[in-house]
């Protein structure tokens, strides 16, 4: 078998909170940070952890407001991001159907 | 696990999170039972009460729609509490954004009934037609934010409303207030309760 989609697997995104980060971000044009939080379940230390790692990668853009007097953070993915998040998925369908292929 | 499994795995992982965030998952069984037994009360008893205006029309079948709609709000209040997920969560102001301008549209019609100074049996049959086609609109609108045949229930009032504009068009006989009352009888009654059943039993089935 070809080990080379393997190998490009985007290691930002291939991460287990990271992925399901972009998932939701994929599906959505913003998010906000406790919904987020909420549907995946995480921790706030974990997901800002998550979050600044993909935005050092340029995957993530951040959005800071105030409603109600109350900070809102909200994420939407960048261009790059989206991109990113396709060549991903093009990526595990080459695995997949290299391996049915067999 | 080989790299099939893993990967189809995560394929599997990615599309669950990306409908997580984009459709609208809640049950929306009770919302449609509740909505249907209100439609049939409301017919049963606008058969009854004698609404001889416009305006007695489209403010009683107004008042049908915004205790519906209430009701629906605090069935999705309750699921969401219930999974401890925020009540405004994206999926469901999709689904709010999707039905709101055919929604408009029929209040708006409702609003220029309550207002226009024709008596009942010349128009009422009308107004209940056009609340099929928004309700229909609005319905298709949500389903591509939603499961479970939404767009094809949408389908089904807008194709049937077109159908009966051209039929009681071309039938006197149907023009009457009891006519408008029968078309909301069967639309917002029957047929939603009976969508209701259906997903009452195939969401149980499929969460079992």
């Amino acid at each position: 078998m070809n080990p080379e989609p393997f190998l490009q697997l985007d290691r930002v995104i291939h991460e287990k909170g990271r992925l399901a980060i972009m998932s939701l971000l994929a599906a959505s044009p913003e998010l906000s940070f406790t919904e987020i939080r909420s549907t995946l379940q995480m921790t706030d230390g974990n997901l800002t952890a998550h979050m600044r790692t993909l935005q050092e990668a340029g995957y993530v853009s951040v959005t800071k407001a105030f409603k109600a007097g109350r900070p809102h953070t909200t994420y939407s993915l960048t261009r790059q991001g989206q991109q990113a998040f396709a060549h991903y998925i093009d990526l595990l369908e080459k695995i997949l159907k290299q391996t049915r292929k067999k | 696990m080989d790299q099939s499994d893993w990967a189809s795995e995560h394929l599997q992982v990615i599309r669950t999170l990306m409908e997580r965030s984009a459709v609208y998952r809640r049950a929306l069984a009770p919302i449609m039972l509740v909505a249907g037994a209100l439609g049939i009360a409301g017919s049963i008893l606008a058969c009854f009460a004698k609404l001889e205006t416009n305006r007695e029309f489209s403010l009683f079948w107004l008042s049908v729609g915004v205790l519906a709609v209430i009701a629906a709000l605090l069935l999705v209040r309750r699921q969401a509490l219930k999974e401890a997920e925020p009540f405004w969560s994206p999926p469901t102001r999709r689904v709010g954004r999707a039905v709101l301008p055919a929604f408009l549209v029929g209040l708006c019609a409702a609003a220029l009934y309550i207002i226009s100074p024709k008596s009942l049996p010349e128009s009422a049959w009308i107004v209940a037609i056009v609340w099929v086609l928004c309700y229909g609109l609005g319905l298709h609108a949500a389903g591509f934010f939603a499961q479970r045949g939404i767009k094809l229930l949408g389908w089904i009032f807008v194709i049937s409303g077109v159908v009966l504009f051209f039929a009681l068009e071309g039938w006197s006989r149907l023009q009457s207030s009891q006519a408008a009352h029968y078309v909301m009888g069967i639309f917002f009654g029957l047929i939603q309760l009976s969508y209701g059943i259906y997903l009452y039993f195939t969401e149980k089935r499929r969460s079992a």
